[in-house]
């Protein structure tokens, strides 16, 4: 795109004007330093929703992977099945076991559990191979 | 500052052309790396994890914070509000339960507390596209 016409300044010197150009260039520069800001980059987990229902939940103890986030004795620990777990690795080594990956596994997570252990077992689950995990909201603590 | 020099004799002439290529080289860089500023997602710290699919965009972006605390486009609402302005989102034409994405941007270091009330409170709505952001950690 030519903006400026060079008509009858063939004899003329070629002069780069550079004044604009820096002029802009600065501008854009602070203009970066000051409202630029480092973000992590986000992803998201698709867990389904579901409310408990006490119905629902004596029909399902048998098919799909429970996972609760429940109060041990040194804290809010996994547990699944009748085991325990206080990280996710070794939770995610067990549900990787489970043959049927079609079945929907759940998280199930009381109200004063930490939000990042409920996250990271929903992570658990899909890294394990589940496609489909339901997030469980739970009033009070699952009985043991 | 002046860099170039200007002859007393010559007429006076703005070369727009480096300026014009340098505004569109950085509104095209700006176009291609920038992610889009989002007014809806809160500065709060995600659990750190490698989620399992991208940004979705559009919908409704519900943060949290650590104090529990539910804020919706910059906005500290309550539950209450939030089921207004979620069924004002419904409303809308071309909108349905089933295709309304909601995002829950939760505190790292909070509980489930707010979490499961929102939850409940979608289930009731019956919204099922429900996402959980997380952070990647670096």
């Amino acid at each position: 795109m030519r903006l400026t016409s060079r008509s009858g300044r063939h004899q003329a010197k070629i002069e780069l004007q550079m004044t604009s150009m820096i002029d802009c260039v600065f501008l854009l520069l602070i203009f970066f330093m000051v409202t630029s800001s480092f973000h992590k980059t986000e992803r998201e987990l698709d867990p389904a929703v579901k409310v408990q229902q006490a119905a629902a939940q004596a029909a399902s103890d048998l098919a799909p992977p429970m996972v609760d986030i429940v109060r041990g004795t040194g804290g809010f620990v996994y547990r699944l099945g009748g085991r325990e777990f206080t990280s996710t690795e070794p939770l995610e080594a067990v549900l990787k076991q489970f043959e049927n990956k079609l079945v929907p596994a759940a998280v199930r997570a009381e109200d004063g559990a930490p939000f990042l252990m409920a996250a990271s077992a929903i992570q658990a689950c899909k890294s394990a191979g589940f496609s489909l995990v339901s997030y469980v909201p739970l009033d009070r603590e699952p009985a043991r | 500052m002046r860099l170039a020099k200007r002859s007393h004799g010559s007429r006076l002439e703005m070369n727009m052309t480096p300026m014009i290529d340098v505004t569109f080289l950085l509104l095209i860089f700006f176009m291609t790396v920038n992610q889009v500023s989002n007014i809806n997602r809160e500065q709060i710290p995600l659990p750190p994890l490698a989620g399992t699919q991208d940004q979705s965009e559009g919908g409704v972006t519900i943060n949290i914070d650590r104090a529990g605390e539910i804020i919706v486009s910059a906005q500290r609402v309550s539950l209450g509000e939030l089921a207004g302005l979620l069924g004002q989102q419904l409303a809308a034409p071309n909108q349905s339960a089933a295709t309304l994405t909601v995002v829950i941007r939760a505190h790292r270091d909070g509980d489930c507390r707010t979490v499961n009330e929102v939850v409940r409170l979608l289930n009731k709505l019956q919204i099922t596209r429900v996402r959980m952001a997380v952070e990647v950690p670096s």
